[in-house]
């Protein structure tokens, strides 16, 4: 368990030292402190093999690093919510990561015999070369370059929608972004 | 037992269902109103949420929502399910059909931009030959316009143009900011006309807000939400109709209850949709279909989402003075005005909508990592950019039909949509994107991207026709006051009535048309004809 972590976890379990105790209340409107099944465990990984999530991992990385003090990629772990999110994802979009980390993962053993989570950040870069391409409307139709501009969006937004950016937002007296209106179920 | 002392049933509780009550109860007309969906309770309902301790991170479910982009995970349940309320379309011309199926309808969620449409769409076949007109003009319909804007307070500014007819408006004297003044000027040299937005404002400007309240005020209107009409009952004597059948969404229990005369406000494609379904011997193509043409013209408005995404220079790195971004603004259509032979390669126009300040997305540009993150510290905030609002023209062969075998989760059969876009319509596209792209240059920001890429047909969430008005009962389901031609106890009032529809955004004129049309109904009952 991560120290941020397990610093939330204590401060949501209740002292039990009989001096702080309270005396139970009738009133049913208690408010409890809780936290999200995100903020108490380690994700279970079940999409990407190993070498493949090591790949994403890599990738993430590359496209979303801590910068001046800002999390990045690694620290939102994206890669790992990634990796539940595609297992729930349209076939199709779920063949795209698959074969396309494959694919860098292939290239990056045949160029430099090694993988692509093992190269340093100059080889591994130039493997992301499809990315410097002008935007268009239309996706590239070579899937590596399909692949790279969906898992350019997704690592990002993973990353900005992650506790650990709204955490250093917050830190650093920035504008904490992501709270909106929710919607629940109506019945 | 319930007492059947209504006067009238109306389906729909949106913008027309919601007008329609808001005349008629306040005219001492006793109405009931079936909604499909639930009743929202923005307390219970609603609540602040942080992105990242939503399931999916913001994302939304995968497959949710095939065919809403509009839906995000905070407001995902505001939407129709497809899975229960599914459709069809040609799989080589897909349709996105956006549904809200709760009290209020789609005024939950609207755009709220509030434009009139002029003679140039009422009159459009008199300008330029396509189509049919439609069986009122403007003068016609501006009183109900008049009473309208005021009730949604919309604001804006009057240009006097004729293909933007001015309104009765809160006025919109905002200065310009720095780029919105360089933008406008480089317009106005190109000859292109611009506006403020012209928008109903308040913190909701909703059917369940300003229409329902004041109608339930008068002890005149029972709503009866989660009552899904399956199909519209007919007496076989007279032709009129005469009973609605509906389920209760929750149990699936079937009622009936009885109908003098029947307002329908579903929403252009769930109004024809139970059109179809209401098929009779006297009725066997679906009801009031005498002309044939009931389910056909359907069109909607197509969009070109950020057509062009733009830099203002002097705001990169968060320099330039304090004024130097922010705004709105629109472009009404300017293409084709005058009479004769077309100046362009299209019929008809298209609008904009632009807006200064915003961040444009990383995704367009072709870089990652600390560069990227560089970029997009520089460029915060100094975004501009415009979308695009195209005239789609109806033609007979874009319909909605009934799916022969698929059924709804109530058992109802759901129809097959058929609708795509002709050179008529890309060509439009094409002529936004350059003409957009000259805007910009000729205003000094740096064009990070233009396109001309219009969203699927139904995404604009403008859909309209399929239950057209017209002067011609051969040509047309309904007359100019929203009653059927061969049913004259049945008003449809929603978007399905339009004959056409312009680039301006279609709430308003369904609004006043629902005004008028009630108040004809009135006359009519008043004279004993109804």
């Amino acid at each position: 368990m991560k120290r941020r972590h397990l610093l939330q976890t204590l401060a949501a379990t209740p002292a039990l030292l009989p001096a702080q105790q309270t005396n139970p209340s009738p009133d049913e409107n208690v408010v409890l402190t809780v936290v999200s099944p995100e903020s108490a465990g380690l994700p279970v990984r079940r999409f990407f093999t190993p070498e493949q999530f090591a790949t994403l991992q890599t990738l993430a990385d590359l496209i979303a690093p801590s910068l001046d003090g800002r999390p990045g990629a690694k620290d939102a772990e994206a890669a790992a919510f990634l990796d539940f999110l595609l297992a729930k994802s349209p076939r199709d979009r779920q063949v795209l990561y698959q074969r396309s980390l494959d694919t860098l993962n292939r290239t990056a053993r045949t160029k430099h015999q090694k993988a692509f989570s093992e190269l340093g950040p100059t080889e591994a870069n130039a493997l992301l070369a499809p990315l410097k391409v002008k935007w268009t409307y239309a996706a590239p139709t070579e899937p590596v370059a399909a692949f790279l501009r969906a898992a350019k969006a997704d690592i990002i937004r993973a990353t900005t929608n992650s506790r650990a950016v709204a955490e250093a937002n917050i830190a650093g007296r920035r504008r904490a972004t992501g709270l909106n209106p929710y919607w629940q179920v109506i019945e | 037992m319930p007492t059947f002392n209504h006067d009238v049933v109306i389906i729909g509780s949106g913008a027309s269902g919601g007008m329609a009550a808001y005349i008629l109860a306040q005219a001492g007309v006793k109405c009931l109103m079936l909604e499909a969906g639930p009743m929202v309770d923005f307390t219970r309902h609603r609540s602040m949420k942080a992105v990242y301790d939503l399931p999916f991170r913001g994302f939304g479910e995968p497959g949710r929502f095939p065919h809403i982009t509009q839906a995000s995970e905070f407001d995902a349940n505001l939407w129709t399910d497809e899975k229960k309320n599914p459709y069809s379309h040609p799989e080589s011309d897909p349709y996105y059909w956006v549904r809200i199926r709760l009290l209020g309808g789609k005024t939950l969620r609207w755009g709220r931009a509030s434009w009139r449409l002029s003679d140039y769409e009422f009159k459009g076949k008199d300008h330029d030959g396509w189509g049919e007109n439609w069986p009122l003009t403007l003068a016609d319909l501006a009183p109900f316009y008049d009473r309208v804007e005021p009730l949604f307070r919309v604001s804006g500014r009057n240009e006097g143009w004729p293909q933007l007819p001015d309104g009765k408006l809160l006025a919109d004297d905002s200065t310009e900011s720095l780029s919105m003044e360089r933008f406008l000027a480089s317009a106005k040299k190109l000859g292109v006309p611009t506006t403020k937005p012209r928008r109903a404002t308040g913190t909701l400007a909703s059917s369940v807000n300003l229409l329902l309240p004041a109608a339930q005020a008068t002890g005149n209107l029972t709503i009866v939400p989660n009552a899904i009409v399956r199909e519209i009952g007919v007496d076989p004597k007279t032709g009129l109709v005469n009973a609605v059948h509906y389920i209760d969404r929750r149990s699936k229990r079937e009622y009936t209850v009885p109908a003098k005369t029947l307002l329908l406000g579903a929403s252009t494609l769930e109004s024809t949709r139970l059109l179809l379904n209401s098929r009779s011997r006297q009725y066997p193509t679906g009801l009031a279909n005498s002309s044939g043409v009931l389910g056909h013209y359907l069109f909607d408005q197509f969009y070109v989402k950020n057509t062009v995404t733009a830099i203002v220079p002097e705001a990169r790195g968060g320099k330039g003075p304090r004024n130097l971004m922010g705004g709105a603004g629109y472009v009404p259509r300017f293409t084709n005005l005058k009479p004769g032979k077309p100046e362009k390669n299209y019929l008809r126009g298209w609008a904009w909508d632009f807006g200064s300040g915003g961040t444009p997305s990383p995704e367009l540009f072709p870089q990652w990592g600390d560069e990227l993150a560089r970029t997009m510290a520089d460029v915060q905030g100094a975004g501009f950019s415009m979308t695009t609002m195209g005239e789609s023209l109806p033609r007979f062969e874009h319909k909605l039909t009934i799916h022969p075998t698929l059924r709804d989760e109530w058992g109802i059969p759901a129809p097959h949509i058929e609708q795509r876009y002709t050179d008529n319509e890309h060509n439009m596209a094409k002529d936004a994107m350059e003409t957009g792209v000259a805007l910009c240059e000729g205003a000094g920001f740096e064009v990070l991207a233009a396109h001309s890429q219009m969203v699927p047909p139904g995404e604009s969430i403008h859909e309209l026709g399929t239950c057209r008005m017209g002067a011609d009962a051969t040509k047309s389901v309904l007359n100019s006051f929203n009653q059927a031609h061969d049913v004259k106890n049945l008003f449809v009032l929603d978007g399905s009535a339009f004959p056409s529809g312009g680039v301006q955004n279609p709430t308003l004129t369904i609004l006043a048309l629902t005004v008028r049309a009630t108040e004809y109904l009135l006359a009519q009952k008043k004279q004993g004809k109804l």
